[in-house]
């Protein structure tokens, strides 16, 4: 496998078709062993071992194993032996996450629309308190001047200053290089043009978004129905959900805050923007005038206020509201006085605690939440649960009296195993759209048959690769900034990808614009400066070619 | 030795075989990398969510403990939460069960009935055209890779001709649930049971068919069959009563196991066709570190086939009265 990959891409390569400096890749070694002068250290210690490069199976992500074999090629073509190592999705993530047993990992991190603010890359997947078992600081990457700003974007509620923070800390990221930065990986999700309209891809999730849910409309009946390649695993907003099933939560449930087609947050239950008062540690909101229930009783203050002491209660989501200290209510108003400032309160609590009814869960016992079954799921959402039988399909009908109700009357989850399955499901008319990028060869299927179109979308997510900075060599900045330089992201993007996606240089992506830093130093595929990179870092190479540490290191 | 020594003796292997089955599967699922927090991880899991999570489900405890515990809870027929839904195992696996059985037996029925029959008359027209072609097809059946006979009759049957839905149980927005009658003895779901069904009767066609035409063809040249012949019953009889009869006794080993193996849900027949079975649930649970689940389904499956087994040694006694209890 690894065989056919190489040579496709070296016949990419002489065809001339990625327009980067490639000419000296695969050429003989000469004298100094690296095969374009840089000598490296004069003499040399211990050759560098192996690295363990752990990998996702092309079963999990075709792409994203393609994408690793071509960076192994190039860390092999500057002396490195690298051991690949092939897993499945869970094994990848025990093993790099929460075991952190590994050298190098290839890996993605998802976009979802929480993650618009930037507080999650900034702070959670950088900050050095993150680096334990499990924590989304994989590499272990523990700069000082980097906490510091990581921590002062948390307390600036004036967004141009926290501008400036992040702007900071995304350089300082970009020079010293914890991860590779590879690409935001946007995509298609196709849909059948001819059967349904009004369809609002957004920022990070495609087809899958809240907003389009909430337009997608049929052109015949009154049905639409998505297919999914995998089931939800429960409707409860209280359990560990992943994100296929936050998707679907937040139909049936509202919250004060939703984050908005622009990725801002936008009122929802909230009648209006919250007041922020003392400096950002006070937040006020007024609710909407006339929402009820789905079984007809009225959502009130209390139930909000019952919702937030609910998640504080909660052994699961607990932490998700920690930063609130004290909750008053008066007439249709909460306010949330904060224990510190948290400047992404708004789209990362406000936007994430989703109302609970209080006639319904007030009963409920903390440790019992999890495992609560409200038969009906009654929500305040646009949707209402109407029924489920798991593996087969999940029916939801419209919300007459919500504020915003959809505009499909009915609307059918179909979860299936294999999107190329339900691409077919697709073709012949019983399902409307799919929530997932479908096998490349549909791409041209598409194209030509008139009821189908895809709908493009772009990530803020995107996939890395991780280097244990707790093991040498990856301690050495220069090691680090090397192997990145190793990294073909443009021919990913452009021959992989087939174009779907944007590659990026920064944990920011440009598709978030406010936040993004367009003046970091980027790393594109360039085995000069890779080499480079390691002679000034005092690494050198034998007669064979193979990378050694330097004498003196 | 009697039949009922013989029997109890069976029975108490059973025991022991049903006993090493599921401490086998005890391992072999722990010892696979990751568990049931895994999944949950990059959507924003905390660590501390993660520890208290693998503390609630006991997976904190010593490998031992955790055996001791799931034995016991098993012995008193209870499978368990899954790790994943939280919902009871049984639950979550009745349903699917019952859709496999439906849909694969179905498939193996169709199968053994068009096999024995077609294998019986290959064997008795042998050297004829109609065997040459007969091994043709069967080999050619039985060389088909299950996902290729299902996407060929989903191109012809469904993208084609239009004929048959692409995929699911039943036609999606209609009422869910319902008795068994409700749910698979509607014209829809027929419609829905075809194709999958065909292919499943396609793949386990070849095995009947070649090991009837085989038997046949040791029966007929056995004296008896002469016998009879010259006995001057009419061919029909002597085909079905006596040399197909007498041949049938390989097949029912054959279709134990095969029943067994069947039951666990063919994955690939259920992504192909979308059918919400064993398999597809087996996958999910193995993927996702769901091991309740996936013990559950696997313990079904495997008890299909040693309980199989264990009445095909039953028929043998009853079928042929040579066979000895040993």
């Amino acid at each position: 496998m690894a065989f056919r990959k190489k040579n496709r891409r070296e016949f990419i390569r002489a065809a001339g078709a990625t327009g980067l400096a490639i000419g000296v890749a695969g050429c003989s070694s000469n004298g100094d062993g690296n095969g374009n002068g840089v000598s490296g250290a004069e003499e040399l210690g211990e050759q560098i071992r192996e690295l363990n490069f752990v990998v996702p199976t092309s079963g999990v992500n075709q792409f994203r194993n393609e994408l690793a074999n071509m960076v192994a090629a190039n860390w092999r073509e500057i002396g490195i032996d690298v051991d690949f190592e092939e897993l499945d999705f869970s094994a990848h993530v025990d093993k790099a996450v929460v075991q952190q047993d590994f050298d190098a990992s290839l890996l993605g991190w998802g976009g979802t629309p929480e993650r618009i603010d930037p507080h999650t890359f900034i702070y959670d997947m950088h900050h050095s308190d993150n680096m334990g078992e499990g924590g989304r600081n994989t590499p272990g990457y523990s700069n000082p001047e980097y906490d510091e700003l990581a921590e002062l974007q948390v307390t600036q509620p004036d967004e141009e200053e926290r501008q400036q923070t992040v702007y900071e800390a995304q350089e300082i990221i970009a020079r010293d290089q914890p991860r590779a930065y590879i690409a935001n990986e946007g995509g298609i999700h196709p849909y059948a043009s001819g059967r349904i309209t009004g369809i609002e891809p957004t920022l990070g999730e495609g087809l899958n978004s809240f907003w389009n849910m909430i337009s997608v409309e049929p052109l015949e009946g009154d049905t639409v129905t998505m297919g999914y390649p995998s089931e939800i695993i429960s409707l409860n907003p209280m359990q560990d959900l992943a994100t296929p099933d936050r998707q679907f939560v937040r139909l049936i449930y509202d919250q004060l805050f939703r984050i908005g087609t622009d990725g801002l947050p936008t009122p929802w239950a909230a009648a209006d923007e919250p007041e922020i008062e003392d400096g950002g540690r006070t937040y006020t909101v007024e609710i909407r005038d006339g929402m009820t229930f789905h079984d007809g009783e009225d959502l009130t203050i209390d139930d909000v206020e019952f919702t937030y002491n609910l998640y504080a209660d909660s052994p699961t989501y607990g932490s998700l509201v920690d930063v609130i200290g004290e909750i008053e209510t008066s007439g249709n108003e909460i306010t949330f006085h904060l224990e510190e400032e948290y400047a992404p309160f708004v789209a990362n609590v406000l936007g994430q605690v989703y109302l609970f009814p209080e006639h319904i869960w007030g009963d409920v016992e903390p440790e019992e939440l999890s495992d609560f079954e409200d038969e009906n799921w009654v929500g305040s959402g646009p949707f209402m649960f109407e029924d489920w039988e798991r593996q087969s399909e999940l029916q939801l009908r419209a919300f007459d009296d919500h504020f915003n109700p959809p505009n499909t009357e009915r609307f059918i989850r179909i979860p299936g195993s294999d999107v190329a399955q339900q691409f077919g499901a697709l073709e012949s008319g019983s399902i409307d759209f799919i929530g997932a990028i479908p096998q490349p060869t549909a791409l041209a299927r598409i194209d030509e048959d008139d009821d189908l179109d895809g709908a493009d979308f772009e990530d803020i997510g995107y996939v890395k690769i991780a280097y244990n900075m707790r093991r040498e060599p990856f301690d050495n900045v220069n090691f680090r900034r090397a192997l990145s330089y190793c990294v073909p992201k443009t021919e990913y993007v452009d021959f992989v990808r087939d174009g779907m996606g944007t590659v990026t240089h920064s944990t920011i992506s440009e598709h978030n614009e406010f936040w993004h830093n367009p003046d970091v130093e980027e790393f594109d595929e360039d085995l000069d400066a890779a080499r480079a990179e390691l002679e000034e870092g005092g690494f050198g190479w034998d007669d064979d070619g193979a990378l050694h540490f330097g004498a003196d290191q | 030795m009697g039949l009922r020594e013989y029997v109890i003796r069976r029975l108490l292997q059973l025991v022991v075989t049903f006993w090493a089955f599921f401490t086998l599967l005890f391992v072999l699922f722990r010892l696979v990398p990751g568990d049931p927090t895994s999944m949950f991880i990059l959507d924003g899991m905390t660590p501390e969510q993660r520890e208290q999570r693998i503390a609630e489900l006991g997976l904190d405890q010593p490998l031992h403990v955790q055996y001791v515990e799931y034995i016991s809870q098993l012995l008193t027929g209870d499978f368990g939460q899954s790790f994943i839904y939280r919902e009871p195992v049984i639950d979550i696996i009745i349903v699917r069960f019952m859709n496999t059985i439906v849909l694969m037996g179905t498939a193996l029925f169709f199968a053994y009935l068009i096999g024995l029959t077609f294998g019986a008359l290959m064997g008795w027209w042998r050297g004829s055209k109609f065997e040459r072609g007969g091994i043709v097809v069967t080999l050619a059946a039985r060389s088909s890779p299950e996902f290729w006979v299902g996407i060929v009759l989903l191109s012809v049957f469904v993208f084609w001709l239009g004929w048959f839905p692409s995929g699911g149980m039943r036609t999606t927005g209609g009422e869910l649930g319902g008795g068994f009658l409700a749910r698979y003895g509607s014209t829809d779901f027929l419609r829905h049971l075809f194709l999958p069904a065909l292919t499943g009767a396609i793949v386990f066609m070849a095995t009947p068919t070649l090991l009837m035409r085989n038997t046949m063809l040791d029966v007929l040249n056995a004296d008896f069959i002469e016998i009879k012949k010259a006995e001057g019953l009419p061919e029909r009889t002597v085909l079905y009563r006596h040399a197909a009869r007498n041949s049938v006794l390989p097949i029912v080993t054959v279709m134990a196991i095969a029943t067994g193996a069947a039951m666990g849900g063919s994955v690939v027949i259920e992504t192909v066709f979308n059918w919400p079975g064993m398999g597809r649930e087996m996958v999910r649970a193995v993927n996702s570190n769901d091991y309740p689940v996936a013990m559950a389904a696997f313990f079904l499956m495997g008890s299909v086939v040693i309980i199989m087994n264990f009445l095909a040694d039953l028929a043998y006694v009853y079928l042929d009265p040579r066979v000895e209890y040993e």
